[in-house]
């Protein structure tokens, strides 16, 4: 069939998984406690535990604070209609959160808010709120993750550069020069890439860099060598940057940048040629680390698929019609075997993309796994914590349906299903 | 020979019946044998499963001991310097920044003095210092010595308990998934799909966390039931895949065909013919994924979910990841790298590397022996 | 740099035979006569395994005479298509070895500087050894090959589905192998073709009211013209087959579609540049392949001719890096690429595939076995080989089509004239297509005669064996007949003469020395100690 229709069938797809995603969501949300979240929704005191179990019946006529929370029932507020002793003023809102609802039509409105992209609100006083500054408010969880995905996504693009770059000619030419030393190296390379934790690769290499670099007292341009390798953005300008002001960026309390919301491409927008540059740096050493890490399981892939290729019959067609090895290589096997490579690919995506929270942890990276994990310190922040894995999801269902189109365009039989 | 059933048996009268499944085994034994990185991976595997089996036995001891002082920091971790030349130090708890020659208390019990260390050779390093634990369910443990120890039992354990979960379930579902075909089929792909989509990590710390409050959950054998049941719920997509691609290649061989004709029911069938069949790649990923858990739940404690009831725990990957956590990696720069107690990074860390390498070297070698495609 | 492997069991070394070895002349050069185009001497190889050493060919004499089509029968395992790629040395080298022989072709040896591959060091006592291989010398010998692959001996493949690449398209691959061969002429032709003949214009008008008309054999007769004109040739089969579109009506209509194919006769200068380009480096390449025949005839290397060939090739390449930037590329490459897709399109006519620009711009999944296996004769003729090696090409299909590719190669035959190596198991393709027949054993050729001498003359028992279990229709009380015995393990063969154990005429000589090949009948030898001819020396 045509390209373009097989696309469209993958999208329709990604509807259903969706669904299937915030099913289980819902299933776990089902067993919070009632109460923490209700407070957590509904923004009193701090967001999530710990909190008293019982909220004490008062007879006040003051309502109770409802922040600016839409109508609609959102991503944390699935429950039972369990009578706890609740604030009685809270009850209208209760009821048209949805609690008082049977489940099935509680899983309805709770998939329909998560495919409409209606996903709650922080809660006011976690600590996810001091890390946008926004203490006393409560934002839409929708809102915040907007100003932190172009981080994440800068940071993924450059890994997944890396990633190809990495694994396909090495995994090509471990197939093709089997058991000689590039394949026992590739091989070393694989398994310490596997057996080292992600967080302590990644603090390892951190480490490195900064001792390589003269070490932790050492100075660049009257800033400190960590500057030059940790956090998002140059937290102190130094002499070698000599520029103001950034009015469009957000430094200590976060702001997204404009107009893209992009970092880097701002940057370049804005003409802050050193800023651009000094942003990217900052990505080369994690997005290395990812490489190295999603490298290992995928090497193994790349290599076993291209040994079965160069074994097919029509390689040997090749070599008898006289093209040079090379170009075997290169033409007839590497466009053959690039294909269980991106599939491969497509199917560690999710523990690739599991793997950012960790890793912007170390390096002190902006972006959503930071905000999951500010989300989880103690006083979470379910509305958070669950809309970040959603869009988590979404990232790598998205991801996974791109895979399956690049490897329909690479190999045309596949467009037959 | 006449023989004994009536019915004209095949087998020779004497002489043992020629069984492939035991020369397919000898010989991925001798192809095993000849690749150096496998027999490694052996090597350590057994030394791993002698200190498993050690650490049951092994009781930590805080005997004949010297005090140490130092600088506490960050929290609670004690960074000893040197040896005390006082006997007795006190420290205040609650007061920052770190004050030298401050003793080691207990910030949940002030009036207890920690057991100072003794110096064997066997010492590894001071502990970090919430192992002298108050949660009576808790394992104590004095050195890191012990806590590589005792993690072992725990790492092991827990490791095996969920790759055993979540095998049996992906084992079963995939087996069904691959025998039914149809309708079954698509829903039981489907769901694994939908498990597959949402990334490891976040799924089971959102299960952590939401299962946290909840009362039954937070004695120490309650959290072990956390984790496993928040890996197994993650991990058995994995396995229903595997064992259902493998599924569906054997039961499309001749030799079901044969039975299928030869009267056998579809359980015989699945028992007997399909399911020891379809093993083989489902070793393999146990083997490789036995060694991976315990970086995963380093990881978690990495970024700072109390997955055990005390903030550290004799557990190679909670050590290594209660030892890094981000904040001290941001302390090694602003205070320096002299304070950093490095061993308790170095020897959790290179215990989780040998673990997960011998599993690996051990599973690849298996693989590569088993697999028909590379022309042995 | 090498690597080693142990063996368990024999000596992997060739056993000194009571054979004489294949007479060579002092000099070493052919002495066949002028007519002869592959000469196979002596050819042993050998698959080093785990389970032991398999010896596939325990010296093989060969010879192919200009314009002959040679059968090669035998029984599955018996060593023909191992044969066919230890010519164009595609045996897989860390299992396979070619131990010794020499495969002359024009002259050259094909395999020299065999002996330097591949040492073989006894370990201690045990009868084991190992290999160490020059991977080096190795890869040298590889591009050697490609002296010879695809432009002196094409070679088409058993299984037809399998042996075309699946993500390109049918015209991509035959445009790939007219790319290696015969890139020069492609290239002059077009850059020497133009629309500016005087006759053009009225030869577009008569070609426009032959299609009206539907007149078949004028349209082609008339683009044909067009093409000479032009000086394009691939020209005439673009507008035989863009005139007969049905969906054209009016001559208007029809004048557009030949003045567009006439399009792409006038080129940019960008292109012009880039095909010069192209040129040059074909050049260069048939340059190294020269040196490369003078190497293998000579028996020396030529370092410096290679290293300057090579340098100046690279040289070019990386000036014409600049066509590669996106935008460029897709200017320069259309009209290279247009004209292979012609030219592919006229190779197909050539292998009597109707349609054949539908099957030039499809998949190879996408079209039925026959077709493939014409597409892989016309991809194997496009660059005019002087031998077709023909591995089982009938094997894989069924016996309609089967009869159709034969019925092709024969037509092949008498019209271009190559020679052909025929390689099957089925008697009845060799009695359909081949001139003279050679049957193998067991890794050695036992008997080797014209078609016709064979099937009334046979004289080894297995040949006799062979022809007497042809099930024949006109005799239906006939007992179907069968060599007893099986197929000898290649690890352990019979030692002598291999056929003895199921030999009906086995005689106490044929356990211990190896029967020679002996002249019986002109151009007809036979390896049996049965017969007591001259002993044949070439």
């Amino acid at each position: 069939m045509q390209l373009w229709v097989y696309v469209v069938r993958r999208l329709l797809l990604l509807i259903p998984i969706l669904i299937g995603v915030l099913t289980i969501l819902f299933g776990i949300i089902s067993a919070l406690p009632l109460t923490d979240r209700i407070a957590a929704e509904l923004g009193t005191g701090h967001g999530g535990r710990p909190i008293t179990p019982q909220i004490p019946c008062t007879n006040t006529t003051a309502s109770a604070p409802i922040p600016s929370v839409s109508s609609n029932t959102s991503l944390t507020t699935p429950a039972s209609t369990s009578a706890l002793c609740t604030n009685p003023d809270w009850q209208p809102a209760l009821d048209k959160l949805g609690f008082n609802l049977p489940i099935p039509v509680q899983w309805a409105i709770y998939v329909y808010n998560g495919l409409t992209f209606n996903w709650g609100h922080t809660a006011p006083g976690s600590f996810m709120s001091n890390l946008i500054g926004e203490e006393g408010k409560s934002l839409p969880v929708t809102t915040v993750l907007s100003w932190y995905l172009p981080f994440t996504i800068q940071l993924a693009l450059l890994s997944l550069l890396f990633i190809l770059v990495l694994s396909i000619p090495l995994g090509n030419y471990s197939a093709v020069f089997r058991n000689r030393p590039l394949d026992q190296g590739t091989r070393i390379m694989s398994f310490s890439g596997y057996a080292l934790a992600s967080f302590l690769l990644a603090s390892l290499v951190l480490i490195a860099a900064v001792e390589l670099l003269g070490g932790a007292t050492a100075t660049v341009c009257g800033s400190s060598v960590f500057n030059l390798v940790y956090g998002s953005w140059p937290f102190q300008l130094s002499t070698c940057y000599p520029v103001t002001s950034y009015p469009w960026v957000g430094t200590h309390v976060f702001a997204p940048t404009s107009p893209t919301g992009f970092p880097i491409v701002d940057s370049l927008i804005h003409g802050q040629w050193s800023l651009a540059l000094s942003v990217f740096s900052r990505l080369i050493l994690p997005a290395l680390s990812i490489a190295y890490l999603s490298v290992a399981g995928i090497l193994r892939y790349v290599r076993n698929s291209m040994l079965e290729v160069m074994n097919q019959d029509y390689i040997r067609t090749a070599r008898a019609k006289g093209v040079p090895e090379s170009s075997v290589i290169r033409k007839h096997a590497g466009r053959n075997s690039l294909t269980v490579t991106v599939a491969v690919l497509g199917l560690t995506f999710a523990a690739f993309i599991g793997g950012f929270p960790v890793i912007e942890e170390v390096f002190g990276l902006d972006g959503i796994g930071k905000v999951l994990i500010w989300s989880i310190l103690p006083n979470y922040d379910y509305g958070m914590i669950f809309g970040t894995t959603i869009l988590f999801t979404i990232i790598v269902v998205v991801a996974n349906v791109m895979v399956d189109v690049i490897q329909a365009y690479l190999d045309p039989r596949i467009r037959l299903g | 020979m006449a023989s004994s059933n009536g019915e004209g048996s095949a087998l020779p009268a004497r002489g043992r019946r020629p069984n492939p499944r035991l020369d397919q085994m000898k010989r991925t034994w001798y192809l095993l044998r000849k690749n150096t990185l496998a027999m490694i991976g052996v090597g350590l595997l057994v030394f791993f499963a002698v200190l498993f089996v050690a650490s049951f036995f092994y009781h930590a001891s805080a005997t004949t001991m010297t005090q140490y002082c130092g600088t506490y920091y960050s929290g609670y971790q004690f960074y000893p310097t040197s040896v005390c030349q006082n006997p007795i130090c006190t420290y205040p708890p609650g007061s920052l920044p770190p004050v030298a020659n401050c003793y080691l208390t207990d910030p949940n019990n002030p009036s207890f003095v920690a057991p100072t260390f003794s110096l064997s050779p066997f010492h590894l390093g001071p502990l970090p210092f919430g192992s002298l634990s108050t949660d009576p369910g808790a394992p104590v443990f004095y050195n890191m010595f012990d806590g590589i120890v005792k993690g072992s039992e725990w790492s092991i354990t827990i490791s095996v308990a969920i790759v055993a979960v979540g095998a049996s379930v992906g084992l079963l579902l995939g087996a069904t998934a691959g025998v039914s075909g149809g309708l079954v089929d698509e829903a039981i792909m489907r769901t694994t799909d939908i498990f597959l989509s949402v990334p490891q990590l976040l799924l089971v710390l959102v299960l952590i966390i939401v299962l946290e409050p909840v009362s039954i959950f937070s004695s120490l054998s309650g959290r072990v039931a956390v984790l496993i049941i928040g890996f197994s719920i993650t991990w058995w997509p994995f396995y229903t895949r595997i064992v259902r691609s493998q599924v569906v290649v054997v039961r499309e061989q001749k030799y079901v065909e044969a039975a299928r004709a030869s009267g056998a029911g579809t359980g015989r069938i699945l028992r007997k013919h399909i399911i020891p069949n379809s093993l083989f790649p489902v070793f393999v990923q146990i083997a490789l994924d036995v060694g991976s858990i315990p970086l995963i739940i380093g990881a978690i404690i990495f970024l700072g979910v109390q997955v055990w009831p005390t903030p550290v725990f004799p557990e190679w990957g909670s050590l290594a990841g209660a030892s890094v956590s981000s904040q001290i990696v941001g302390d090694l720069f602003l205070g320096g790298v002299t304070y950093y107690p490095w061993w308790q990074l170095f020897f959790p860390g290179i215990t989780l590397f040998l673990f997960a390498i011998s599993v690996n070297f051990f599973s690849d070698g298996l693989r590569d022996a088993l697999d028909p495609r590379l022309r042995r | 740099m090498s690597a080693s492997a142990s063996f368990p069991s024999q000596s992997p070394l060739p056993e000194p035979e009571a054979e004489a070895p294949a007479a060579l002349d002092v000099a070493g050069a052919a002495t066949s006569s002028p007519d002869v185009v592959l000469d196979v001497r002596g050819l042993k190889t050998y698959f080093y395994t785990y389970d032991g050493v398999v010896r596939a060919l325990d010296g093989v004499n060969l010879k192919i005479r200009r314009g002959e089509t040679l059968g090669l029968v035998g029984e599955t395992g018996c060593g023909k298509s191992v044969t066919a790629f230890s010519i164009t040395r595609l045996i897989p080298d860390p299992p396979g070895r070619i131990m010794e022989g020499r495969v002359l072709l024009r002259g050259s040896d094909l395999l020299w500087g065999l002996d330097k591959e591949a040492r073989f060091k006894e370990v201690g006592k045990t009868g084991r050894y190992k290999i160490r291989r020059s991977y080096r010398r190795i890869q040298e010998a590889q591009r050697r090959m490609m002296a010879v692959r695809g432009s002196l001996i094409s070679t088409i493949f058993q299984e037809p589905m399998l042996a075309l690449n699946p993500v390109f398209r049918v015209w991509d691959q035959i445009g790939e192998s007219l790319t290696l061969h015969r890139l020069p002429p492609t290239i002059d032709a077009m850059l020497a073709a133009s629309t500016a003949a005087p006759e053009l214009p009225e030869a577009v008008d008569r070609l426009v009211d032959a299609a009206l008309h539907k007149d078949l054999p004028r349209i082609r007769a008339v683009s044909k013209e067009i093409g000479q004109l032009t000086g394009l040739p691939s020209l005439a089969t673009e507008m035989f087959y863009a005139v007969r579109n049905p969906n054209l009506v009016g001559t208007e209509a029809i004048g557009r579609e030949v003045q567009r194919c006439l399009r792409r006769v006038p080129l940019s200068g960008l292109q012009r540049s880039y095909l010069q380009r192209r040129r040059r480096i074909a050049e260069l390449d048939q340059t190294l392949r020269r040196i490369y025949m003078t190497e293998m005839k000579e028996g020396k290397p030529d370092r410096r001719g290679r290293g300057f060939a090579r340098a100046r090739r690279r040289a070019v390449e990386l000036g014409s890096l600049g066509y590669r930037l996106p935008g460029i590329r897709r200017h320069v490459k259309r009209p290279l690429d247009s004209e292979l897709f012609w030219q592919a399109v006229g190779l197909l006519e050539s292998v009597s595939i109707a349609s054949p620009a539908q099957v030039a711009s499809s998949y190879p999944h996408e079209l039925s076995g026959g077709m493939l296996q014409r597409v892989m004769i016309a991809m194997a003729l496009a660059s005019d080989p002087e031998i077709l090696i023909a591995d089982e090409p009938t094997t894989a299909l069924d016996v309609t089509i089967q009869a159709q590719i034969l019925e092709l190669m024969r037509a092949l035959k008498s019209r271009v004239g190559t020679a052909i190596l025929l390689i099957t198991h089925d008697l009845g393709v060799i009695a359909e297509v081949a001139d003279r027949v050679s049957v193998m054993y067991a890794g050695r050729m036992i008997e080797t005669a014209p078609v016709r001498e064979l099937f009334a003359n046979p004289l080894h028992p297995y040949t006799q064996g062979l022809l007497a279990s042809i099930p024949r229709v006109d005799d239906p009380n006939k007992k179907l007949e069968s060599i007893p015995g099986s197929v000898p393990n290649l690890i352990s063969p019979p030692p002598g003469c291999r056929f003895h154990p199921r030999c009906p005429h086995a005689m106490p000589i044929c356990k211990e020395q190896v029967p020679p090949t002996t002249v019986e009948a002109p151009s007809h030898t036979v390896a049996c100690f049965l017969y007591h001819g001259v002993e044949d020396r070439n």
